[in-house]
Formats: C-alpha cells, sequence, structure tokens
C-alpha cells in the first residue's frame, strides 16, 4: 500500500521543470495570514490565496509522478502553441486514494483547482454528487475536439444526465507484455512479430502457453504482482469476468446480480496460472516488475502504463492486447480524463481558457502516447506517426473491446471497493481459498457495498 | 490549590471594563463574563456546535454533496455496530493502545531514570531522547518510510550487516503494526521522559540523605525511594498515554495508509475513510460517535482506577 | 517567579523551587558528596553511562541517516550495494532541489503564520477566560468551568467531520481561516491557566484595587506582569502543537499553497517520483526549525513541557 518503489523509481529527471509555486504566490499567502492575524473581520475576506490566481494560469491536479509526471510536461510544453497566453500550473499530488479524497473535499469546498486529471471510472460516485461542473460540448467543439473524435464506448462513460463530465485523454488497458526472444522460441507469435492470441484462447491454451514461455525462458513463464496490491488482482479478474460473458447487476440497495459459477471459474483460472511452480505465485507488484525485467518470466499481466520501465530493460518488449481466454473480447481499463472540480460561481473567461488548454493538450497526445497510453482523441491514432509507434500501435486494437469498472459510486479507480475485491482475489489466490467460496465472498462485498445508501 | 474567593471589592471597582455600558447591559454582561465571552464564543462556535451538528448529521445521511440530508433515525449506528469493519478497526486501535503505551511509559521512565542520575551529558541526552518529539508526523513519515524501505532502508542493511534477513516492515501484515509502534515509541517517548524527569527533580533530597544514612545502597534507594516516589506521576502519564495512542492516526496514515490489507487502520482513519475518501459524512459522523464512547469508556476506567489508588 | 512555576505533579509544594532550578540548568550538576542517586560506586556510574549512550544512539541514529542520506546524490542514495557511505561523495543538491522547488518554503511560512495565529488567539482568549474563572464572580461561572473542564475530553479527532462541514456551511473550505479556528479552542490551556491564577497572591490586586483598578487593569498591570513565564510555557506548548498538528490541516486544506509543513511534505509529490535524496532533504528541512529551536531554548521548552504537558490533570 506504500508507495515506496525500489531503485528503479529513483532515477533523476529533468530539474527544474515542474511547476512551482511562485514567489508571487508567498507573498501572496503572506499576505492573507497578515490579515487573519489582523483580526477576525479578514478571516472570511482573505480565501485561497491561490483561488484568485493570475488570470492566464489554469491550476491542473493531476497524480503523474514519476515518467508519466515528466511526460506530462512535455505534453504541456508541446501543446503550448495551441493556447496562447495560458500558462499550466501542476500540482502532483499522491495517487489513489489520497488524490480522489482531496479531489472530492476541494471540489465540495469550490475552491479546487481549475482542472484535475481523474479516472472515468470515478465519474460515477463523482458527478452524481455534484462535485464537479459539466464541459461545454459547444465550446469544446471551437476548439476542434467533438464526440465523433472518441470511441463510443469511451465517451459513453464521460455522460451523466446528458451532460458531458469528463473529457478522455487516453485508455490505459491491462494487457500483456513480453520479451520477443523468448515469446518466438516458444513458438507464440505470428508471422508478422504479433502475439499469436489463439495460443491463448482458452484457461487450458493460456496455462500450456506459460508452460512454453516457462520452457522458453529457462525459468518461469508468467509474472503478475498483486500481493497486497490495492486493484491489480480486481483489474485481472474483472477483465476475465467480462470475458465469460457475464457483467454485475448492481441495483442500489442490492443485491446483485452475477454469475457466481463464471466468477469461481475466472477464480480457479487465476489460482492455476499464479501457480509457483510455472509462474511465480507471491509477487508484489514491484516484484512482478523485477522478475519481468530480469527476464526471471517471458510474460506479464500489467497496465501499458508500465510501458517506460519495461523499456529501459528490454528496447524489444513486445505487448498485445489481453488475450480472449473465456469467448467474448473484453480487455479491462481505465482512462485518464479531464474534469472541472465544481466552483460556485466560475469565471466565463477563466473556462474558456480552460476548454482550450484541455483541447491543447489532447491534440497533442501524441506524446502522451509515449508513456503506453492510447490517446482517447481517435484522430492522434489514427495517424501514420502513432502507426509506427512500437509497441503501442500493437495494442491499439484493445481500445476496441475495453470494460470499464462498474458504473456505481463506491467503484473506480483507487477506491476501496477495488481493494476489498482484491483482497479476497489474494486469498483465494495466495491462501488457497477455495473458488466458489471466494466467489460468494466477493458478492457479499458486493452486496454490503450496494446496502450503503448512495451519497449522492 | 485553593478555590479563589470573591473579591471584596468587585462590586465597586471591577467595572471599568464594563464602563461604557449602561446599568442594565452591565447586569447581563458582568465583567466577569465579558472576560470570559472570546472563549465562550469560540467555545460555542468550534465545539459545542460541531459536537451538536455532528450528533445531528450522525441522524441524516449527509454526503460530501450539495444536497439536502434526509433523516434517517439511527440507521447509521446500526449499520455501524453491524460493521465487522469497524469493529476490527475499534480492535486495531486497543491492540495499538496496549503495545505502545507499556514501551512508551516503562522506556520513557528508564531513560529520566538514567538522565537523572547527573550523568555528564545532561544536554546532549536531552537532545538526542527529546527532539524526535519537535519533528512534525510529516517528517516521521517521510523518515520512518525510508528506515523501513526493504532493498534501501537503514534498519534491513543493520539486519544485513549481522547476517540477518530483512524484513518488509510496512507491508507484512504481521509486523506493521509493530513496525509502526517502534516508530510511535521513537517519535514521542521524549515527552513522557521529560514529564518523568520533571518528577524526578521534585523528589526532595532529603528523603535520599535519609535513606542514606540508614545505610540504603543505590539500589535500595531506587526501589525505597525513588519508585515510590513516582507512583503517581506513573499512573498519570500512562493515562495521558493510554488516550494519545487510542486516538493514532497520522503516524499509521502516513506510513501504511491503515494497510497491509487494513490491518494496521485505526478507527479515526476508518471514520477518515467513510467520511471523506467514502463521501458519507453522516456515517462518519456515527462512527465518531462509536470512537468517542471508546475515550469516555477509556477516561472513566481510568479515572476509577486512580480514584480507588488514591484511596 | 516561585508562584508560577506550577508543576501539578509535585508531591509537595515546598520542594517546587529547587526542583525548577535544577531542571532549568543545563549543565551536569555538580552533587554535593557523593551522588545521591547513583552512590559512590564507580561501576555503577560506568554501567549507567553504557546504558545511557546506547540508547542515545540508538535515538539518534535514524536522525543521523536522515542527514547523511540528505547529502547524498540520487543514484548514491538508491544505491543498494553501497548503502551507507555514498562512491560519489556527499551534494547539496537535494537541498537545492528542494528549496528551488519552492513549496518547501512556503509550507514553512504558512506553518509559521498559522501557529502564531493560534497560538496569539488561544492563549489570549485563554488567559482572559482563566482570569474571569479564578478571579471573578458572575452567575454560571461554577458552571461554565465545569463544562469547559468536561471539555478537555472530546478529542479533535471526533469533531473533524462536523468542523468541515461547518466550513462547507461558512464557505470557508481551503482558508487560512478554516485551518485556524477550531484550533483555537483550547480547553485544557483555559483549565491550566485558571489553576495558575489561582496561585498567585492577592495582595497585589489588593493594593491594585485600592487604587481603584477594575478587572481590565489588574488583569493587564497586575496579572499578566505576574505570568510572563507561565505565559511562555502556554504559548511555546501551543505553538508546538500547532506547529506539529496535522489531522484538521490535512482535511481542511486541499489547494498546496495553503499546506502546512507537515501536510505539504506528505501530499504533495515530485513529477519526478519517489527521490530518496531529496525527500530527505526535504525531512531535514522540515525538522530544523523546532530543533534548532530546541538547541538554543532547551531550557524554556522543556520547562514548558513540564508544566503544560500534564494537562487536565
Amino acid at each position: 500500500m506504500v508507495d515506496v518503489p525500489g531503485p528503479r523509481a529513483a532515477s533523476a529527471g529533468p530539474e527544474g521543470t515542474r511547476a512551482t509555486l511562485s514567489r508571487r504566490n508567498v507573498l501572496r499567502a503572506s499576505m492573507a495570514s497578515a490579515a487573519v492575524l489582523l483580526g477576525g473581520g479578514a478571516l472570511t475576506g482573505c480565501g485561497s490565496a491561490a483561488a484568485a490566481g493570475d488570470p492566464g494560469t489554469v491550476r491542473l491536479w493531476d497524480p503523474f509522478s514519476g515518467a508519466d509526471g515528466a511526460l506530462l510536461d512535455e505534453l504541456v510544453e508541446t501543446a503550448r502553441p495551441d493556447m496562447p497566453g495560458t500558462g499550466i500550473e501542476r500540482t502532483v499530488l499522491e495517487w489513489g486514494t489520497p488524490y480522489y479524497t482531496k479531489l472530492a473535499m476541494a471540489s465540495a469546498g469550490g475552491r479546487g483547482p481549475d482542472v484535475a486529471v481523474s479516472h472515468m471510472s470515478r465519474l460515477a460516485g463523482y458527478a452524481p454528487l455534484g462535485l464537479l461542473d459539466p464541459w461545454d460540448t459547444e465550446l469544446l467543439a471551437e476548439f476542434g475536439v467533438r464526440e465523433s473524435d472518441f470511441a463510443g464506448a469511451v465517451w459513453s462513460r464521460t455522460r451523466y444526465r446528458d451532460r458531458t463530465y469528463a473529457v478522455p485523454l487516453d485508455t490505459h488497458p491491462f494487457i500483456v507484455f513480453f520479451h520477443p526472444e523468448t515469446a518466438g522460441k516458444a513458438g507464440l507469435l505470428t508471422d508478422g512479430g504479433d502475439l499469436d492470441q489463439e495460443a491463448f484462447s482458452s484457461p487450458e491454451r493460456f496455462l500450456e502457453a506459460g508452460r512454453e514461455l516457462a520452457r522458453a525462458s529457462g525459468k518461469q513463464g508468467v509474472a503478475f504482482g498483486y500481493v497486497n496490491d490495492t486493484a491489480q488482482g480486481w483489474r485481472l479478474f474483472y477483465g476475465l469476468y467480462r470475458q465469460t460473458g457475464n457483467d454485475f447487476a448492481l441495483p442500489e440497495g442490492g443485491p446483485v446480480k452475477a454469475d457466481a459459477d463464471a466468477m469461481a471459474e475466472v477464480i480457479a483460472f487465476m489460482q492455476k496460472l499464479v501457480d509457483g511452480r510455472t509462474n511465480p505465485d507471491r509477487l508484489d507488484y514491484p516484484a512482478a516488475i523485477a522478475a519481468f525485467t530480469n527476464r526471471q518470466t517471458g510474460m506479464i499481466l500489467s497496465g501499458e502504463w508500465e510501458l517506460g520501465t519495461f523499456r529501459t530493460a528490454d528496447p524489444k518488449v513486445g505487448a498485445a492486447p489481453f488475450p480472449t481466454v473465456f469467448g467474448t473480447p473484453a480487455v479491462y481499463a481505465d482512462s485518464h480524463s479531464f474534469v472541472l472540480p465544481r466552483r460556485p460561481d466560475p469565471s466565463e473567461a477563466h473556462r474558456r481558457r480552460t476548454h482550450q488548454a484541455v483541447a491543447a493538450i489532447l491534440k497533442a497526445g501524441q506524446v502522451w502516447a509515449k508513456a503506453g497510453h492510447i490517446p482517447a482523441y481517435q484522430p492522434v491514432t489514427r495517424t501514420r506517426a502513432y502507426a509506427r509507434l512500437e509497441p503501442q500501435a500493437r495494442y491499439v486494437k484493445a481500445a476496441d473491446h475495453v470494460v470499464l469498472d462498474p458504473a456505481v459510486w463506491f467503484a473506480g479507480a483507487g477506491s476501496g471497493f477495488q481493494n476489498s475485491m482484491s483482497q479476497v482475489l489474494q486469498q483465494a489466490v495466495l491462501d488457497g481459498l477455495s473458488p466458489d467460496r471466494a466467489a460468494r465472498a466477493m458478492i457479499e462485498r458486493i452486496d454490503t457495498a450496494l446496502s450503503q445508501p448512495s451519497p449522492a | 490549590m485553593s478555590t479563589p474567593l470573591a473579591s471584596p471589592g468587585r462590586r465597586r471597582a471591577a467595572d471599568d471594563a464594563t464602563a461604557g455600558l449602561g446599568p442594565r447591559l452591565r447586569r447581563v454582561f458582568p465583567p466577569g463574563l465579558l472576560f470570559a465571552l472570546p472563549f465562550l464564543v469560540l467555545f460555542v462556535l468550534f465545539l459545542l456546535w460541531p459536537m451538536v451538528q455532528g450528533v445531528w448529521m450522525s441522524l441524516t445521511d449527509a454526503s460530501l454533496s450539495a444536497h439536502d440530508p434526509s433523516f434517517v433515525g439511527l440507521d447509521n449506528y446500526t449499520e455501524a455496530l453491524g460493521d465487522a469493519e469497524m469493529w476490527r478497526t475499534i480492535w486495531n486501535t486497543v491492540w495499538f493502545t496496549l503495545v505502545s503505551t507499556v514501551p512508551l511509559v516503562v522506556v520513557a521512565l528508564g531513560m529520566a531514570l538514567l538522565v537523572h542520575t547527573g550523568l555528564p551529558g545532561q544536554w546532549v541526552w536531552r537532545l538526542a531522547f527529546f527532539a524526535p518529539y519537535l519533528l512534525p508526523v510529516g517528517v516521521i513519515g517521510l523518515l520512518w518510510g525510508w528506515l523501513y524501505q526493504p532493498d534501501l532502508g537503514l534498519y534491513n542493511h543493520l539486519l544485513g550487516a549481522v547476517g540477518l534477513d530483512g524484513y518488509a516492515w510496512l507491508s507484512d501484515e504481521s509486523i506493521a503494526m509493530y513496525a509502526i509502534v517502534i516508530a510511535t515509541l521513537w517519535w514521542t517517548v521524549g515527552f513522557n521522559f521529560l514529564l518523568f524527569l520533571a518528577a524526578l527533580q521534585a523528589i526532595p533530597d532529603h528523603l535520599y540523605e535519609a535513606a542514606a544514612l540508614d545505610g540504603a545502597g543505590a539500589w535500595r534507594r531506587l526501589w525505597h525511594v525513588t519508585l515510590p516516589q513516582l507512583r503517581r506521576i506513573t499512573s498519570v502519564v500512562t493515562v495521558l498515554q493510554i488516550l494519545a495512542s487510542l486516538k493514532v492516526f497520522d503516524q499509521v496514515y502516513l506510513l501504511t495508509r491503515g494497510g497491509p490489507n487494513g490491518s494496521t487502520r485505526p478507527v479515526v482513519e476508518y471514520l477518515y475513510d467513510m467520511g471523506f475518501t467514502g463521501y458519507r459524512l453522516g456515517y462518519a459522523s456515527a462512527i465518531s460517535y462509536v470512537f468517542f464512547a471508546l475515550i469516555i469508556l477509556a477516561s472513566a476506567v481510568q479515572f476509577l482506577a486512580l480514584l480507588r489508588r488514591e484511596k | 517567579m516561585t508562584a508560577t512555576t506550577d508543576v501539578r505533579v509535585r508531591p509537595s509544594r515546598s520542594s517546587a523551587v529547587p526542583a525548577v532550578r535544577r531542571a532549568r540548568r543545563t549543565r551536569p550538576v555538580p552533587q554535593r558528596g557523593p551522588n545521591l542517586v547513583l552512590g559512590a560506586g564507580r561501576l555503577s556510574r560506568t554501567l549507567a553511562l553504557a546504558a545511557l549512550a546506547v540508547m542515545a544512539l540508538i535515538w539518534l541514529l535514524p536522525m543521523a541517516w536522515a542527514v547523511l542520506t540528505s547529502f547524498k546524490s540520487e543514484q548514491d542514495a538508491s544505491d543498494p550495494a553501497h548503502w551507507f557511505w555514498p562512491q560519489g561523495g556527499f551534494t547539496l543538491d537535494g537541498f537545492r532541489t528542494v528549496i528551488e522547488r519552492g513549496d518547501l518554503p512556503l509550507w514553512m511560512l504558512n506553518s509559521f503564520l498559522i501557529s502564531a495565529a493560534v497560538t496569539a488567539l488561544t492563549v489570549a482568549v485563554s488567559a482572559l477566560a482563566g482570569y474571569a474563572f479564578s478571579r471573578t464572580l458572575f452567575r454560571g461561572r461554577r458552571w461554565l468551568f465545569t463544562v469547559t473542564t468536561l471539555s478537555i475530553l472530546v478529542p479533535p479527532q471526533l469533531l473533524i467531520v462536523p468542523w468541515f462541514q461547518q466550513m462547507l456551511t461558512l464557505d470557508l473550505v481551503d482558508t487560512y481561516a478554516a485551518v485556524i479556528l477550531p484550533q483555537t479552542v483550547a480547553p485544557v490551556m483555559v483549565f491550566i491557566l485558571k489553576k495558575h491564577f489561582d496561585t498567585l497572591p492577592r495582595e497585589l490586586e489588593e493594593a491594585a484595587r485600592l487604587d481603584g483598578a477594575g478587572h481590565a487593569r489588574i488583569f493587564w498591570s497586575v496579572m499578566l506582569p505576574l505570568s510572563r513565564p507561565m505565559l511562555a510555557a502556554v504559548s511555546i506548548f501551543v505553538f508546538i502543537g500547532a506547529w506539529n498538528n496535522f489531522l484538521w490541516p490535512f482535511v481542511s486544506t486541499s489547494d498546496p499553497s495553503l499546506m502546512t509543513l507537515p501536510v505539504g511534505i506528505t501530499s504533495v509529490k515530485d513529477a519526478y517520483g519517489v527521490q530518496y535524496a531529496q525527500t530527505m532533504a526535504s525531512a531535514v528541512l522540515a525538522a530544523l526549525p523546532l530543533v534548532l529551536a530546541f538547541v538554543f531554548f532547551q531550557r524554556h521548552i522543556v520547562k514548558s513541557v513540564a508544566t503544560t504537558g500534564l494537562g487536565g490533570q
């Protein structure tokens, strides 16, 4: 749970480009506090030092640290010509639950940032609560960003009560990475160098492919890091469960309608996959990454956002959409999107500026694709430059079958729900809880969550 | 401690504070009340009102949304009492309190006894033991996260240097709580140490002189003079420590976020999680009052125990 | 002086003076005759010294490690093979980056201003109330004091949710006022100061009264001057408390430019990932103000904790 990555995360980045709190802010802060010191009358008036802000500055909150963080700076830099006179002031907050908690609280208070990055899966909680302001789609269109520029499956999730509350920046699916030599030696590549999806098209074949990979690597087959992780178990499970053609029906108040047998089938597959012989079995997130980059395994089940890390270790690293193991194509994914934290009385000019800035950033999406993310703004992925991106172009198809978290208030990235589901799955995969009991435990936990009154 | 008597001259002279007010206003606002008024206003605004509002919120489905909350009766309390996770966090809190209080009192006492011997270097000892208490908890979070870092942290390297395996201090369910207790001990023991030290220095010399005249050695003086004299301060420090430990949140939140798998999550974090992360302010208020009941219960038990001992 | 050092733990009032005097000494106490605690034996002395040294070493080690790390380069800080001594020598890069980023000095300033405001308000308000409860008569005085004393039991953790709701209602979320105001209600300080005023001699007050002074003048020209050490002790204590307070500032501010030091250094991340040398440089800088204050004002701080730390007991 604590974010203490090993040495790999400690590589130094470019210096000094991070958005800073300017001296003017310091001055403003000190004057505001002087006002506080001067007496009660000033107390209510002083407000936030930065809320008033420089009119040309759009304040952006995001959870991107590490490689993504540096890349976002580059993205903003690339987009700058498209937003004349506008500066972006970034604030990076700790990713995960703390980020979403702070964002919700700041939005409730009405003095949040001008725009924030949020996972699309979070919208189901935020929008009904009134924590967000809707985007002005006409204004976006004026800056060249239209509904038709996005995949339908993604765009549909941006809507709540006929308003658009999120502008997607990317889709980031849960996919597979592999070392091409190992996979080739194991006979799992097509002539074009793609992963042979057929070889993974049933639970048995997937397991067999794992054994082939293990033989080819001389060590082990497929790495998956999930121990004590707050989301990984759920990411793998939910994508596979949707591949069985089932979904969760989640009526308010409960109970959930789910196919417990299909759930158990998926869990049983996960148990067999993470067996401790062919494939390592007790890896946490950083350990799995280490296992793959050290070529302990030939493949890893991972979010595409680790592309940068993997490519550093293996410049030729291959990638493919998550194989369809249970018949129906479905790839677990989420989407970083821009949202407007609630403002009681926003300045129209500033909102316009914000729309322009976001549109500019979307159009510069080619930069963002470097990190492995699939830009949501499709004019970018249709370019020849994008088609040449290796291996990104090889899994861009994953975007066609993405499934996001169920659209309920308690689910989504960084939620306690994902954590709670992942815990049960860990008990099954690591501690041997039987698949049907694990499925029942998950259903029970979903029911508990459903029985809580919705805060909206 | 004497209770103050009414000052005899108050009627005649007490009034410059209210000189501008007419006699009727002066009756409504006697000068004493005026002195207390700033405090009372803040007290009502930021303690009494929130307490009452908290009770009200706990009876509604208030949330982070702008929507008007509706009254739900005791639903939140019923839900809380049946909420296994809440009970687990209460148990975590109580467990932390049990495990942390003993070393925080005993080590502090040991430090104080050693420093009180008057050995050279008083300044250094006080700095070493008390300075950590002055560190903001944010520093504790960063520092101990780094000390406990599995691959690069100091402690695993020191263990490695003597041929032992390192621990996943903060991500192993079976030891994360103890890791937090150790960090807490390091951070806050200095406070108790100073309280003990002050008490030790208040023991009158003549008690030692008398004991020395009776031929009592150092150990006997410790057992028969020092420790008995410390009995009261020890119970006071223990009480304060228990109450402080029950309120634990900061260092746990910063070091493990309550993890791994909720094994270190204290009840205060649970109410924060339910209220702000989970948007449900009403439910969080109900948990707040369950937590308050816990504090009151602990205080009452300790109060009774103290009373009995003092008799 | 004697009357103002109100350490309530002390078994007898008569011992108060030497105790405090001794506590104020920073150099080792020259013992009259043989050491009354240890006895004359050389062995016990050596053993005690060794025990102390080991304890102090254990306690100083984490801070030393933080300081050591903060002077390393990032590469050296994250090199498990040479974990102790940096291969590339020492560098100020970590500190430079942290300071140039600019938010740490801002948070420090925020912490200072907020703690100063909390201290000024709390001490002023509590001293007035303590005086009122100790020296004046008005209807409901006892009752109000009882309520105040009882409310010492109310933990601030209980109130974060209603406070936040209150700040939403007052539209104060993400303002300095929201951070400061709830921290200024300190029943325990009222209690301590009330007990303190109780111990002040009445003679001076009576004399002033004969001269026609009212409560305001007595408070200002008689009580406060007599209470300077106590007020200093209380102020130091409140200031340290506010400086290190985490939960409420953490809940009430989301805007990084309003955050206090402990909240800022743990909430706002660097866009370039975990960098241990920089992290430790910010930790060292964040620790510095109070640790330095302790080095220079050790006796005051020690006394403050000894007098105020026992709070409601």
